[in-house]
């Protein structure tokens, strides 16, 4: 059984091959890595209001070194029409009076008293730290999450799905019908394959884009979540192969995934804004898994039994469907 | 016109195809009856603490700010402040001042509300007696869910272009090219049929979200119209060249996510971060990107913009027509050679 199951192995090793599917995970490792580095890291900084103070009399004498001086009430117009976040204080007339372009009702109430706090700043205690990542980190860990979220439910799923098609296509099930193997290895391999793909994607990824001590840390964890994904996924991808006419209505499978599933898992797990129905949303919570595992924080043992009897459902389902289509075909 | 009948009919056999074509309507109609999702908190602060802590007049304050939290426990609390998705920030009573606690990851302007909390607690009487010019802010967008239906309008555009793709890249794989090849019919020909579906289902598509998403006037629906139609036009020439240009099925799921990515990507990036000047006109070259900048342009009632944006959308399906006739006249060259 080993060696045939190793023959598998191998034929479906040189399948990915010669469908360059190595290849394209090579290329989005890349794109993901330049991304990351040269991109999101830049780009996710929010540093605090600009205060700029147009006091001509110099009235203003405790003020922080946070607050910049501008030389008249145009000039103060000029950076507050660049700078819509920042906030002007005119104290031209004696009474300090602030000015700030329109946001949202609670943000502008804190942005006019902070800038009010700079003209007489007083030493109140630093806030006290819970946590031992440091913004970058965090958004580090974050994206990585999301990034490889996504290469394993959306592309991940395609280049597999895309690889059964051309399989099924070329009559490989129908040999597979009269081979004197047990059918289940056909499956067993596929997966497998799969997996240690998806698994050296996820090193990769992690130790890349986290940082080689940080990602280290956490990889054990990551690479278990990213288990129950790449099996998930890949079950749902033979599923859809087997199922499927053609390659072309696999492309609706995908959006779907890709519109319904992806994005307010996202919105629900990255941002303040909570759905009320996420927790239906089976694919929050194998997210949660993998977002916990970057955050070194718990996962309920609920969710692996649950993931575990998620897997075993879908390999029987795919099994029987398998087993259906080699009766057609014979 | 017998040959674009077949096409027709074969795209209308196969459901799944049609389903495509539906699914950008269907998240329409979604959006449309969802009710908005509140996306203007992202940027508001959030406050946790304990309960019976604060006094309530210290609670109604900090509620001038953001929203407030409480937790029965101190472990609840530090949870909600470690949770990496949200950025609370924790306040207890400290005298009569205030201590805050954060996860210390969050970002700088945050870090920054945290550190200056208790000395706005402080000065709060003084605070409230100063005078605040709240200005309107100019060209900046109202909330972010007016990015998600033009968004969704352009998937539901340049739907055409994946669908050809497909569909002449699995007549490649079931070897239907080569019987083109032979076929008595003129490159024109070939291109017009196989454009004319995928803009005719992609403009369907679209116009059909227009409807939902958009309360237009007449004339400002003409101008969408026009949008609609020249962007499936090209999305469904861009279509043809990634079916041209990729031998295999991966490679043309490869090269259709990369044009969605971009297609997607950028008009939103651009419309998040502002962009003005030569960014702005180097942008345009993604022909997306004159798509939604002009329904963005139209929802605004900003006509000028719109025309402009018509405008570069119309030299994109001259350059893109006229470079794929170029191509394909080469190479029906190369072969006749």
């Amino acid at each position: 059984m080993g060696k045939e199951f190793c023959a598998l192995f191998k034929k479906d090793c040189r399948m990915l091959v010669s469908g360059k599917f190595f290849l394209m995970a090579i290329g989005f490792l890349a794109l993901y890595t330049a991304y990351v580095n040269l991109g999101y890291i830049r780009f996710m900084q929010m540093p605090p209001y600009n205060v700029y103070l147009y006091d001509p009399a110099g009235t203003q004498t405790e003020k922080s070194p946070l607050v910049q001086i501008v030389s008249s009430v145009e000039d103060m117009d000029a950076a507050l029409l660049a700078d819509a976040n920042g906030v002007g204080l005119d104290a031209s007339s004696g009474d300090v009076r602030v000015v700030l372009y329109k946001g949202a009702e609670h943000v502008d109430r804190h942005r006019a008293d902070y800038a009010l706090s700079l003209l007489r700043p007083s030493v109140s205690p630093a806030p006290e730290v819970l946590g031992t990542n440091t913004p970058e980190q965090k958004a580090r860990k974050e994206i990585t999450c999301e990034l490889l979220f996504f290469e394993l439910a959306a592309v991940g799923f395609l280049g597999i799905a895309a690889v059964l098609f051309k399989e099924k296509g070329m009559g490989v099930i129908r040999v597979h019908a009269i081979l004197p193997v047990r059918k289940d290895l056909f499956l067993l391999s596929k997966l497998a394959v799969f997996l240690l793909s998806d698994l050296a994607f996820a090193v990769l990824l992690t130790l890349l884009n986290v940082g080689l001590a940080d990602g280290a840390a956490v990889l054990p964890a990551v690479l278990l979540q990213t288990a129950i994904l790449s099996l998930m996924m890949a079950l749902v991808g033979l599923l859809c192969a087997l199922l499927l006419k053609d390659f072309r209505q696999f492309t609706l499978a995908y959006l779907v995934i890709a519109i319904f599933a992806a994005t307010p898992v996202f919105l629900s797990a990255n941002t303040s804004i909570k759905f009320d129905w996420i927790g239906y949303h089976p694919f929050y919570h194998v997210y949660m898994g993998l977002k916990n595992a970057y955050f070194r924080m718990s996962v309920s043992p609920v969710y692996y039994i649950g993931a575990v009897c998620a897997i075993m459902l879908l390999f029987l389902v795919v099994r029987l469907a398998f087993h259906r289509e080699i009766g057609k075909e014979g | 016109m017998r040959g674009l009948k077949y096409q027709i009919k074969s795209v209308l056999q196969d459901k799944f195809c049609l389903m495509t074509f539906l699914l950008p309507i269907l998240v329409a109609v979604a959006l449309n009856f969802m009710g908005s999702i509140d996306l203007s908190s992202l940027g508001e602060m959030h406050f946790g603490v304990l309960e019976s802590d604060l006094s309530p007049q210290t609670i109604t304050w900090l509620e001038r700010y953001g929203p407030v939290t409480a937790y029965g426990t101190q472990e609840e609390l530090t949870a909600a402040i470690w949770e990496p998705s949200t950025n609370v920030i924790g306040v207890r009573a400290d005298g009569d001042s205030l201590r805050t606690a954060i996860a210390g990851d969050e970002l700088d302007i945050f870090q920054q509300a945290a550190a200056t909390l208790p000395a706005l607690y402080e000065q709060r009487v003084e605070a409230e007696l100063v005078k605040v010019l709240t200005l309107e802010r100019p060209d900046i967008l109202e909330s972010f869910q007016d990015i998600f239906i033009p968004a969704v309008l352009i998937v539901a555009m340049f739907m055409g272009c994946t669908f050809n793709a497909m569909n002449i890249i699995s007549e490649k794989e079931d070897g239907v090219a080569f019987i083109n090849e032979i076929l008595p019919m003129t490159p024109s020909q070939y291109i017009f049929q196989k454009v004319v579906v995928g803009f005719l289902f992609g403009s369907l598509s679209s116009i059909v979200t227009a409807c939902i998403c958009f309360r237009l006037s007449w004339q400002n629906f003409g101008l969408l119209l026009a949008l609609i139609v020249l962007s499936s036009f090209v999305a469904a020439l861009i279509g043809l060249f990634i079916g041209k240009l990729s031998e295999g099925l991966m490679i043309g799921v490869v090269y259709i996510k990369i044009v969605m990515l971009l297609f997607l990507a950028v008009p939103i990036l651009c419309g998040l971060i502002g962009a003005s000047g030569p960014l702005a006109v180097i942008c345009n070259i993604v022909p997306s990107h004159p798509a939604f900048d002009g329904i963005m342009a139209l929802s605004a009632g900003n006509m000028g913009t719109a025309v402009k944006d018509v405008g570069i959308l119309a030299v994109h399906c001259i350059v893109w027509f006229a470079l794929y006739v170029l191509i394909s006249a080469n190479h029906k060259m190369q072969v006749t050679l």
